[in-house]
């Protein structure tokens, strides 16, 4: 049997079934209502062992996104059943800003800080030391945002704590003519790590959606990096693309 | 001044592929880039100038322009104001990735430099949005399931939905070379707008074992809606992606005036992020 469950990731078995029922769940792949699959079936799928499959389902079942019924099974719960952490917000590209202006900001670090290699190494121009700003932003005090930012030495005496709680390192920035003009951003998709997990209250291992951003002034000064970790369950990010004219089918329709 | 590449050494273009949906540009960029990429034009090297190009290929100063700016935006080449365009140091190139901000110029790119099987399996399970999209594209929508590989390592699974009316016109061969918008390009259905949604999801047992990678793996899901000008859908792609070989990039800039406070959108784009 497959060994694919197996832990080279460092989580654990039960984990890892837990982390893909849950989603299941989530997303609707196992509707409300409906029957999850039977214990051996999910052993047979995951080439696990029936105790943790059960140890996944206990879990499940405590969080009530399940119930287990007696002789009949398991099933969904409805939704509106469920804690209010398994429902979606959905935001799109340029809604961090504005989150940024709605919810809530607790500043976990402040802090001056040498910088980090893979920054020296992209963007060299960031000098010797940065300071290091990290963010936690909640929605009804669900954690939801994790941010990592980076600021080059030269605006770190721009920013202060006190006013990071309740505006971006952008828009202060902004208000002292350092306009943000330009940004180049990689979207990816991460595990939590100990310390992301025990902020964004997930489990170790939970896929995060990863967004990092460098922003840059019109002349093409660097002004932030931020690295923005998103809970999968709270956050999808969406953009629309219009296509340009130029690319379109030139060709007339045959079949007209 | 360095030595400059003969325009003689990089081919034509492909008369026959005029009107075959593919910009000119493209096929100039897709010449440059295989000279680029094959080491015809080393790191270093100067390309043939733009007019030396616009006389080789017949083609108008501004499509060579455009040829050249993507291959900058790519980071392969550099331009130095008087004194010509340079081939760069070819960085880090075993990671894919989707340009957001030039998607429709830039999938069939990627499509190009990956291989392709078309699954036979249609994928067992669906979200409930899927299942939703789904019944836009009318009675029993066929689905495509493709895998995707790059240097023998699988690292995308995808699945295009369209409806039956549309999958009986598409041959299994060319589902599995083309992207979904040079598919329905081929078939006449014009698609203008792409809604992309993209979130983290963990590997479940199907993605796990097509994508060789244990259980509960993170993986980057990217869903596009495509739609034609009267905003029908016309096909649903989904695609799970392994983040240490694929990730999306896109180029930012701020909307309206220096002075807005808020939002980005997409560069070279008119109005391109959206809120819901």
């Amino acid at each position: 049997m497959t060994k694919r469950t197996q832990a080279r990731t460092g989580i654990a078995r039960y984990q890892q079934v837990y982390t893909v029922l849950s989603q299941a769940l989530a997303e609707g792949t196992i509707a409300a209502g409906e029957a999850l699959p039977s214990e051996p079936t999910l052993v047979r799928r995951y080439g696990v062992s029936r105790t943790t499959v059960r140890r996944a389902l206990a879990r499940l079942a405590s969080e009530g996104s399940i119930v287990r019924r007696r002789g009949s099974g398991t099933f969904a719960r409805e939704v509106s059943q469920r804690s209010p952490n398994n429902r979606r917000l959905t935001r799109v590209l340029d809604d961090l800003q504005r989150l940024d202006e709605t919810t809530v900001s607790t500043v976990l670090e402040f802090v001056r800080v040498p910088t980090p290699e893979f920054l020296r190494r992209e963007t060299p121009e960031f000098g010797e030391t940065v300071l290091l700003v990290r963010r936690l932003r909640s929605v009804n005090e669900v954690p939801v945002i994790l941010a990592t930012s980076y600021v080059p030495g030269r605006l770190a005496p721009l920013l202060n704590k006190v006013r990071l709680r309740k505006t971006t390192i952008l828009v202060t920035l902004d208000k002292l003519g350092h306009s943000a003009a330009t940004a180049e951003q990689q979207t990816t998709a991460v595990a939590a790590e100990p310390y992301v997990a025990r902020n964004l209250k997930c489990p170790v291992g939970a896929p995060l959606l990863n967004v990092r951003m460098l922003t840059r002034d019109q002349h093409g000064h660097a002004l932030d990096y931020t690295s923005v970790m998103y809970r999968p369950d709270s956050y999808e990010l969406r953009t629309r693309i219009e296509r340009p004219t130029r690319t379109r089918l030139t060709r007339l329709r045959r079949s007209h | 001044m360095a030595k400059s590449t003969s325009t003689s050494k990089l081919g034509r273009l492909d008369a026959k592929r005029a009107g075959s949906g593919i910009a000119r540009y493209y096929q100039l960029y897709e010449l440059l880039s295989n000279a680029l990429r094959d080491g015809t034009i080393p790191p270093g090297r100067a390309l043939p100038s733009e007019p030396a190009l616009v006389a080789q290929h017949k083609i108008s100063r501004t499509t060579v322009r455009r040829a050249l700016d993507r291959l900058e935006s790519e980071k392969r080449i550099v331009r130095l104001r008087g004194s010509g365009t340079f081939a760069r140091e070819v960085q880090d190139a075993k990671k894919l990735c989707l340009d957001l901000h030039s998607f429709y110029e830039h999938v069939p790119t990627t499509a190009a430099r990956t291989s392709v099987a078309v699954l036979k399996d249609k994928p067992e399970l669906r979200s409930a949005a899927v299942r939703e999209l789904e019944r836009q594209l009318g009675e029993s929508p066929i689905v495509i399931q493709k895998l995707r590989k790059h240097n023998g390592t699988p690292y995308q699974l995808c699945a295009t939905y369209v409806s039956e009316a549309i999958g009986r016109r598409i041959r299994r061969g060319r589902a599995g070379q083309v992207s979904t918008v040079a598919l329905l390009d081929h078939l006449g259905i014009e698609t203008v707008r792409a809604e992309h949604t993209m979130t983290a999801v963990a590997a479940d047992s199907a993605a796990s074992k097509a994508l060789e990678v244990p259980l509960g793996t993170p993986l980057l899901r990217t869903r596009v809606v495509f739609s034609d000008a009267s905003s029908a859908v016309q096909a649903v792609y989904e695609s799970l992606s392994r983040p240490d070989h694929f990730n999306v990039r896109a180029e930012l800039e701020r909307k309206g005036s220096q002075r807005s406070q808020t939002g980005w959108r997409l560069k070279g784009t008119s109005a391109s992020s959206h809120r819901r």
